[in-house]
C-alpha cells in the first residue's frame, strides 16, 4: 500500500510511463476497457452510473494527507490521532523495517523495476526464468503445485512483505501468479493487492467494482466465476469489495473464508468505523490508512497455505505440562481482574494459555488475526508497545489497546484493554506477569516445548493396550520396550506412523482449538506440506458442506493420500496417510489417534480456559 | 435494469446465444443476439444479460486465455457458459430459488447446452455457416428459434422449463444407455451415435409415437407431461419473433423443418417411420426423406427409420451416393423388408425374451451410475428405483459430483493423458453412503441408504459391485 509514492500519479500516467515489460499490454488495456465498454455501455437505462464510479482520472485526487503514516513511525503510545474529519481511525504501529538487509533475498533483476519498487525494499526478485516467491505459490509456468523435489528452495524461509511490486495487470508474470488478493472500496478505488502497485492496478481495480455493480444493480450478488483452472472470488463487505483471483484448486468455501480473514484483518487494524469515511465521500482513498501494513497482509496470505487455524477456526495450544500451564494461566487470571479485558501468552502462532476477563471470550479468529498482526510486525518486537487494534469477532465497531511485549524471541504477552491511558498499568503488569513466569519456569518449559515438539505420529503405539495413565515425555504414548526398535527402524525408513499414517489434527468442537502433529517423513518439504494443507481444507469444506453437511465420515484416496475425516459433536479428526494405506488398518488407526490425544489432552489443550471454571 | 427486470419474466430461466464477432459497434449491440428465452423480454434486458456474459469471458481471458467464463454463481442465479462454435456463445441462466427443488450441477445443465447444439448441428449445421449464409442472421435467428423452442418444450412442465436437477444425479446426459452385448455387436458411440440415440429416445420411441407398446427402460424417454404445454409457448412470443426473429433477415417466410416438433413421427404400413417434417421445406406435397449432417465425416446423409415393436433401426446413406432420390430410397426399403425383416423380428424377439424389464439394472440394496467416458456409454439404477431415495442423499450426491466433475477437469487440463484414480466415500448426515470412484475413465456412483455404518461394508458393496459388473475395474487390486 503505497503511502509512499507519489498521491498525485494517476493509473494512466503510470501505465504509460513506466518500461513495459510486456509487448501484449496495449492488448490488455483494450481487454478492460472492452470489458467496462461491455458492461457499462449495454445497460441502456443503468441508474447507477458505472462509468463514473470507475473513472480513473480521479482515483488518488482526494487522498486526505498522504504522509499521514511515517515509515518511521516505530512505535507510539497512548492511542491513535484523529484520521480524517470523523472517523477515529488511528494509525497503526508499524514500524516496518523495509531495507533490512537479511530480507533482502535478491537484487530485482526485472528491467522494469521502478524506484518505486527498490525503495519499498522488495523481496520480489527472481531470477529470470523462474517466477516466483519463496515458500508462497509459483505462477504456473514454473510447474505445477505437486511438482516438486525433495529438496526445491521452497524450504528458504518465508519473507514477509510486498512482492513483485513492479508488476501490474499488463505484466505476463503478474497475469500467471497462482493466487492473487485484492481489496478495493466500492468506488473502484485499489486499497490492497497481494502482487503488484496498486496505484497501477486503478483500472484493473475499476474493472472488479464495475463486475461486481453490474450484477448487483440486476439485484443478485456475485459470488464466484470459474474459467478453467480459475476461480475468481467475490465478498462485498459494505463500502469494502474483496476478490480472490486464484488457480491453486482450493474450494470456493476456502476461499471465500480467507477474504473474510482478509477482511477482518484490515478490520483490527481500523475498525470498521472506517465505513462512515465511505458514507462521507464515496471516493475516499483507504490506501493511507492502512500504509505499511503490507507485510500484515502478506503474512496473513502466506499462513492461508501452512496455518490450519485459517480454515478450521480453532486456535492451537502450545504443548506443555498441566501444572506449567495452570501457573501461567494463574497469573495471567490475576492481572484479568485489574481491568484487562484479555491476557494472551503466545510462542509464534500457539497459545500458552488465555484469559478473558469475567464473560468476555476470544474468537478464535480474533486470535489468529491478533498474533498475525503482532507477529508480522517488526516493531513488536524490539521493545514494548501500546497499539490501537480491533478485534472484529469480539466487536468490530470499537478499537481496543494492545500491550504487546516479547518476552523471549519467540514468546510474546498482549494485554487488551478499552483504555487508553493504560499504558503504565500494563506494564506493571507484564513485570508482574513476567517475574512469575521466570520464577515458575514457564518460560524455559515454553522454549524446551518448542525444542521438543508435539506429537509425533511414530510415537503412536502400535499395541492398543491400555496406557499406563500419565502420559510419557514428549507425548509419547508409554510402550513396551520391545515396542521401541520396530519403531526405530520404522523412522529411518520414513514411512510415517503405524498403518502408513502421515499426519493427523484432532480438533475439539467445545474447546475451540486443534492439535495436530509434527510433520514427518515422507511430509518433508514445504511443497509437501503445503499440498498436504490444502488436501485438509478440500476434505474440511467438502465435509461442511452448507446445505446438506456436515457429514459424518469421509473416506478419500487419489494418487497422494488416503485421507480420512471423522466429525462427531465433540471432535472432528483430520488423518493422512500413505496412498496405499489399508482402509481396516487406517479406520483402526484413527481410533487409536483420538484415544492418544485424549490422554495427553491435559497438556496439548487449554482447559478450562474459562475463568470461572478453576 | 439489468438482472432485476430480468427476473420479472414469467420463467426462472434464461437461455440466449449470441456471436461474440457480431454487433460489435455502438447501436448495432442487437446484431449479437441470435437467440433469447424467453423471447419476449424486453431488447435491454437481453442485452444487459449478454453485455455480462461478454464482460465476463473477455476478463477471465486475461488470466485463464485458454479457458473462459464457464460459470457464475452469483446467490441467485448461476449462469452457465458453453462456447458451442468459436465466438458463439450459450449462455443459461437459472433461478436459485427458495423452492427446494433447485438444486443443480453445473456439468449436468453445460450438457444440456451441448446437446441441443449437438442436435440443431445435426440437422441444420453449424451457427457458423448458416451466419455466413446469411449475414444478416434472420436466417439462423429462425432456424434456432424454433428448433430450440421445439427443444425446450420436453422440458416444460406447465409454464415453467424443468431441467435437470440432484433428482437427475443417477443420469449421464450424452451416453448411450446399451443393452448387455457382446462387445463385438456393440457399435462404437462417437457424437454421432449419440445424436441419433438422443434423437430416436426423444421422437421414435414407441411412446413418442404413442403407440401404446410398452417400451424398454434403458430408453430415455421425452417429458411426456410437457406436450400439453407447447402450444403456450409459440403463442406466448409469437409476436416477438414475428419481429425480430423473423421480419430481420428480410424474407418473413423461411421455410424451416422443425425435427424435434413432437408427434410428427407416424409408422407407415411398412415399418418405416413417416413424418411430414421436411415437406414444407422441399415445397412438395410429398413427404421427403430427412437428411442429417454427420458431424465427424462432414457428410450429408439420408435418415431413414425402420421400426418393429421395441426395435428401432436407423439407416444412414450419403446423399451423393444416390441420384435419384425417390427411387433410391424406395430401394433400399424394399431390400430391408425383403433381406432383413425376418432377422430383425427374430432379434426383436429374443431381445424381448431376454430382457429383463423395467428392472433388468437394478441392483438391490444399491442406488448407482456407472459410465464408461470413452466409450459414451452409461448404466444405471432404474429411474423407478432411483425414486425411492431420500432428498438428503441426492442432494449430498449432486454435491459429491460437483466436486468430481472440478477434480476431473482439472486432472484433465494439468495433464490430459493422465488417468485421474480417486475414491471418496462419504457418510452422509442421514446416514447414506454417498459414493464416487474414478479410474481409468470410468466412474461409479452410488448411494447406500439404510446401510451398515461402517465404512468398510460400503467399500465391500463397491467391491461385489466391480467384481460382479464390472470386471473387476473398481476392485482394489
Amino acid at each position: 500500500m503505497g503511502s509512499d509514492s507519489d498521491s498525485s500519479t494517476s493509473a494512466d500516467d503510470s501505465a504509460a510511463d513506466n518500461a513495459d515489460p510486456n509487448p501484449n499490454s496495449t492488448l490488455i488495456d483494450q481487454n478492460l476497457d472492452a470489458i467496462e465498454d461491455q458492461l457499462a455501455s449495454i445497460v441502456l437505462a443503468q441508474p447507477n452510473d458505472i462509468e463514473d464510479s470507475s473513472s480513473e482520472q480521479e482515483v488518488f485526487k482526494d487522498a486526505p494527507n498522504g504522509s499521514l503514516l511515517d515509515e518511521d513511525n516505530q512505535q507510539e503510545i497512548g492511542g491513535g490521532e484523529i484520521v480524517g474529519d470523523e472517523v477515529e481511525v488511528v494509525s497503526s504501529s508499524i514500524g516496518v523495517v523495509w531495507r533490512s538487509s537479511e530480507l533482502e533475498v535478491d537484487q530485482p533483476s526485472s528491467p522494469s523495476s521502478s524506484g518505486y519498487a527498490g525503495e519499498r525494499g522488495s523481496s520480489g526478485a527472481t531470477s529470470a526464468s523462474e517466477i516466483e516467491e519463496a515458500g508462497g505459490d509459483r505462477i504456473r509456468e514454473v510447474g505445477r503445485d505437486d511438482s516438486f523435489d525433495g529438496v526445491s528452495d521452497s524450504q528458504a524461509p518465508w519473507v514477509p512483505g510486498k512482492r513483485h511490486a513492479d508488476e501490474d495487470d499488463a505484466s505476463v508474470s503478474w497475469r500467471k501468479r497462482k493466487k492473487h488478493f485484492f481489496i478495493l472500496s466500492h468506488s473502484g478505488k485499489p486499497i490492497y493487492s497481494r502482487y503488484g502497485d496498486e496505484h497501477k492496478l486503478a483500472g484493473f481495480s475499476a474493472t472488479l467494482q464495475a463486475i461486481i455493480s453490474f450484477v448487483e444493480n440486476g439485484g443478485d450478488h456475485v459470488k464466484l466465476v470459474r474459467a478453467g483452472k480459475h476461480q475468481v472470488v467475490f465478498l462485498v463487505k459494505g463500502p469494502i469489495y474483496l476478490v480472490c483471483i486464484s488457480c491453486t484448486g482450493e474450494p470456493y468455501e476456502s476461499l471465500r473464508g480467507q477474504l473474510e480473514l482478509i477482511y477482518g484483518q484490515m478490520i483490527l487494524i481500523l475498525t470498521k468505523s472506517v465505513n462512515r469515511c465511505f458514507e462521507k465521500n464515496p471516493k475516499f482513498d483507504m490506501t493511507p490508512l492502512l500504509g505499511g501494513t503490507d507485510v500484515v497482509f502478506s503474512s496473513l496470505i502466506h499462513s492461508f497455505s501452512w496455518n490450519p487455524a485459517t480454515f478450521l477456526h480453532a486456535y492451537t495450544c502450545l504443548p506443555l505440562a498441566y501444572a506449567t500451564r495452570q501457573a501461567a494461566g494463574a497469573i495471567l487470571h490475576d492481572v484479568a481482574d485489574s481491568g484487562v479485558l484479555f491476557a494472551i501468552l503466545m510462542c509464534k502462532h500457539k497459545v500458552v494459555s488465555l484469559v478473558g476477563a469475567q464473560k468476555a471470550s476470544l474468537h478464535p479468529d480474533d486470535v489468529l488475526l491478533l498474533s498475525n498482526f503482532v507477529m508480522s510486525s517488526e516493531s513488536f518486537r524490539t521493545s514494548e508497545s501500546f497499539s490501537p487494534i480491533c478485534l472484529p469477532r469480539y466487536n468490530p465497531m470499537a478499537f481496543l489497546y494492545a500491550y504487546v511485549h516479547y518476552l523471549d524471541v519467540d514468546t510474546y504477552l498482549m494485554l487488551l484493554t478499552t483504555s487508553s491511558d493504560a499504558f503504565y498499568h500494563l506494564k506493571d503488569c507484564r513485570i508482574r506477569i513476567e517475574m512469575v513466569l521466570l520464577k515458575s519456569n514457564v518460560l524455559s518449559e515454553v522454549q524446551r516445548s518448542m525444542l521438543d515438539g508435539g506429537m509425533r505420529v511414530e510415537d503412536l503405539s502400535v499395541d492398543p493396550s491400555p496406557r499406563s495413565g500419565s502420559s510419557s515425555p514428549h507425548l509419547g504414548q508409554s510402550r513396551l520396550a520391545t515396542d521401541s526398535l520396530d519403531r526405530f527402524q520404522e523412522a529411518f525408513v520414513g514411512i510415517g506412523g503405524p498403518a502408513g499414517l502421515w499426519h493427523f489434527i484432532y480438533r475439539s468442537i467445545y474447546l475451540d482449538q486443534y492439535a495436530s502433529s509434527e510433520f514427518s517423513s515422507p511430509i518433508n518439504s514445504l511443497q509437501q506440506q503445503k499440498r498436504l494443507y490444502r488436501a485438509y481444507q478440500k476434505l474440511y469444506a467438502s465435509m461442511h458442506d452448507k446445505g446438506n453437511g456436515p457429514h459424518k465420515t469421509q473416506f478419500r484416496r487419489d494418487e497422494n493420500y488416503v485421507l480420512l475425516c471423522w466429525v462427531t459433536q465433540d471432535f472432528e479428526l483430520y488423518a493422512a496417510f500413505d496412498p496405499l494405506a489399508d482402509k481396516a488398518l487406517a479406520i483402526k488407526t484413527c481410533n487409536r489417534v483420538c484415544q492418544w490425544v485424549k490422554d495427553v489432552e491435559n497438556e496439548i489443550f487449554l482447559l478450562g480456559a474459562s475463568p470461572f471454571s478453576w | 435494469m439489468g438482472l432485476s427486470s430480468v427476473t420479472t419474466g414469467s420463467d426462472a430461466t434464461k437461455f440466449c446465444i449470441f456471436d461474440l464477432r457480431r454487433g460489435q459497434h455502438e447501436g448495432e449491440e442487437l446484431d449479437k443476439i441470435l437467440f433469447f428465452y424467453p423471447a419476449d423480454l424486453p431488447f435491454s434486458t437481453q442485452l444487459s444479460v449478454i453485455g455480462l456474459s461478454e464482460g465476463l469471458i473477455t476478463f477471465t481471458r486475461i488470466f485463464s486465455p485458454e479457458a473462459a467464463c464457464e460459470v457464475i454463481e452469483a446467490e441467485g442465479h448461476s449462469h452457465v457458459f458453453y462456447e458451442a462454435e468459436p465466438d458463439v456463445w450459450m449462455v443459461m441462466i437459472v433461478e436459485k430459488s427458495k423452492e427446494s427443488e433447485a438444486i443443480w450441477r453445473i456439468d449436468a445443465l453445460r450438457r444440456v447446452l451441448k446437446e441441443v447444439h449437438s442436435l440443431f448441428m445435426m440437422f441444420h449445421g453449424s451457427i457458423r455457416a448458416l451466419l455466413d449464409k446469411e449475414p444478416s442472421g434472420g436466417l439462423v435467428r429462425s432456424h434456432l428459434y424454433t428448433f430450440i423452442m421445439d427443444y425446450l418444450s420436453d422440458f416444460l412442465v406447465g409454464k415453467k422449463l424443468q431441467l435437470p436437477n440432484f433428482r437427475d444425479s443417477l443420469k449421464e446426459r450424452g451416453t448411450v444407455q446399451m443393452l448387455t452385448i457382446g462387445r463385438e455387436a456393440a457399435i462404437e458411440v462417437q457424437e454421432d451415435t449419440i445424436n441419433l440415440f438422443t434423437y430416436a429416445v426423444l421422437r421414435f420411441s414407441p411412446r413418442a409415437l404413442s403407440s401404446g407398446l410398452s417400451s424398454w427402460s434403458y430408453l430415455r424417454k421425452g417429458n411426456v407431461s410437457s406436450h400439453a404445454a407447447t402450444g403456450s409457448v409459440s403463442a406466448n412470443s409469437g409476436a416477438v419473433l414475428d419481429q425480430f426473429y423473423r421480419s430481420s433477415g428480410g424474407d418473413p417466410s423461411y421455410h424451416i423443418a422443425r425435427p424435434l416438433q413432437q408427434d410428427k413421427w407416424t409408422k407407415g404400413k411398412d415399418g418405416f417411420l413417416v413424418s411430414d417434417i421436411w415437406k414444407a421445406e422441399a415445397g412438395s406435397s410429398a413427404a421427403t426423406t430427412p437428411t442429417i449432417w454427420l458431424q465427424k465425416t462432414e457428410e450429408k446423409v439420408f435418415l431413414c427409420t425402420f421400426q418393429h415393436r421395441n426395435l428401432t433401426l436407423i439407416l444412414l446413406f450419403p446423399v451423393i451416393s444416390l441420384l435419384n432420390e425417390e427411387q433410391g430410397i424406395s430401394l433400399v426399403k424394399q431390400q430391408v423388408l425383403e433381406n432383413a425383416s425376418l432377422k430383425i423380428v427374430k432379434v426383436e424377439e429374443k431381445l424381448s425374451k431376454g430382457w429383463g424389464g423395467e428392472n433388468a439394472y437394478h441392483v438391490s440394496g444399491c442406488r448407482y451410475l456407472l459410465v464408461d467416458g470413452d466409450r459414451n456409454v452409461s448404466r444405471a439404477s432404474p429411474p423407478t428405483k432411483v425414486t425411492t431415495l431420500t432428498k438428503e442423499s441426492l442432494v449430498a450426491l449432486n454435491k459429491l459430483r460437483e466436486e468430481v466433475d472440478l477434480e476431473k477437469s482439472r486432472a484433465k487440463s494439468d495433464s490430459p493423458d493422465s488417468d485421474k484414480d480417486m475414491e471418496i466415500c462419504i457418510r452422509a448426515k442421514n446416514n447414506a453412503w454417498v459414493i464416487a470412484r474414478f479410474t481409468r475413465g470410468k466412474e461409479l456412483y452410488m448411494v447406500l441408504e439404510k446401510a451398515n455404518e461402517t465404512l468398510l461394508y460400503a467399500s465391500d458393496t463397491v467391491e461385489n459391485f466391480s467384481n460382479r459388473y464390472c470386471n473387476g475395474l473398481f476392485s482394489l487390486d
